[in-house]
């Protein structure tokens, strides 16, 4: 091993990974070669010297300044997503509310009338419902499974068709 | 929710999807003086740095729901941190960085040492806490180019191991030694300069 490959090594050797043969190699050379040894111990301090003065401490008034700063900006986050899905969970009951006035007043797009048959028949739950509002039950508030399952027409819709006739 | 309980990377997660204001605070005790500080190593400004770090926290609340879970979650923080700074360097076009070539140790044909070498780590220990020797040391590695500082301060600066390097850059092992090495053998080159000539730098 002459001194470049050994420079070359240095990273291997302080990292101690290393294979042996070439470990050997390099004490035998290191032994005998000021240069290189000066070169080791410069390399190796210039590595922990940095560590020390490059580690930086968060000052006390940056520290609270950010924190302040984070959880109001989280907390506001968090609250914008709530009144998103609040709105989205409003205008879902408004569009089933309408999907089901128009099932009434035979008004669904014809995708959609076909879907609703199927389901009428098929679901025991929505099957019972449709029954009642047929019967003359208020549809202000179809119970949360039922909203799901019509909301669920809506995707299945071919791109373009609206879910009632105008 | 007991607070011990947040340690726990996954219950943090949760919680923070939900939204909880604990969650918050628990994920800036735990993180802030690191990403701070790394913030800081690659930046080189206090105010970018505070920015950068407002950033990193807002990115993560944000974007707890889409986080994996296939990487500690510590290195998905780093890396979130080292690409926000990335963004901010490159949106500064800073001044250019010097050549890392002009300080490669260079040798004979026969592979000898060309120059004479010094020992001066001895020198240095009674200089560690000299103010300017602190500042010399804070533009050497500022005059890196990111490739190489970025690295270079994960790896010798924060003291992560060169897989947790390379995970988080998503280079491989051999990339990260060979520009960690290259690192040093050009900060090792300056400041053998530095203090070979004095206060000339």
């Amino acid at each position: 091993m002459n001194c470049k490959e050994l420079v070359y090594l240095l990273n291997d050797y302080i990292d101690g990974t290393m294979e042996e043969h070439l470990r050997q190699e390099f004490s035998v050379h290191i032994d005998l070669c000021e240069p290189c040894l000066n070169f080791l111990k410069t390399y190796d301090k210039t590595r922990v010297l940095c560590r020390q003065i490059l580690l930086e401490e968060i000052p006390e008034e940056v520290r609270s300044r950010l924190k302040t700063f984070v959880l109001q900006k989280a907390r506001e986050h968090h609250r914008e997503i709530e009144k998103y899905l609040e709105r989205a969970a409003r205008e879902r009951r408004e569009q089933v509310a309408d999907i089901l006035r128009a099932y009434l007043a035979n008004q669904l797009s014809p995708t959609m009338d076909v879907l609703f048959r199927a389901h009428h028949d098929r679901c025991e739950t929505c099957g019972a419902f449709l029954r009642g509002i047929e019967g003359g039950k208020a549809i202000t508030a179809a119970p949360p499974d039922i909203e799901e399952h019509i909301a669920e027409f809506l995707d299945a819709l071919p791109p373009g068709e609206v879910p009632t006739l105008p | 929710m007991p607070a011990e309980r947040l340690l726990d990377d996954s219950v943090l997660l949760e919680e923070l999807r939900k939204g909880t204001p604990e969650s918050v605070e628990n994920l800036f005790d735990r993180f802030h003086a690191k990403i701070y500080s790394l913030a800081m190593s690659i930046l080189k400004n206090e105010s970018d740095a505070e920015e950068a770090t407002q950033d990193v926290f807002l990115t993560v609340v944000q974007k707890a729901h889409t986080f994996k879970g296939n990487s500690a979650l510590y290195s998905w923080i780093y890396r979130i941190c080292v690409n926000t700074c990335l963004m901010r360097l490159r949106g500064k076009r800073r001044g250019e960085t010097v050549s890392i070539e002009e300080f490669m140790p260079v040798f004979t044909e026969d592979g000898m040492h060309a120059s004479l070498i010094d020992d001066w780590s001895k020198e240095v220990e009674r200089k560690a806490l000299d103010k300017e020797l602190g500042q010399v040391i804070q533009r050497f590695t500022g005059d890196l180019s990111e490739k190489y500082r970025v690295v270079f301060v994960l790896s010798d600066v924060e003291g992560l191991s060169n897989e947790e390097t390379a995970q988080i850059l998503g280079l491989t092992v051999p990339a990260v030694k060979s520009r960690l090495h290259r690192a040093r053998l050009y900060l090792r080159e300056r400041l053998t300069r530095y203090l070979r000539e004095g206060k000339t730098v």
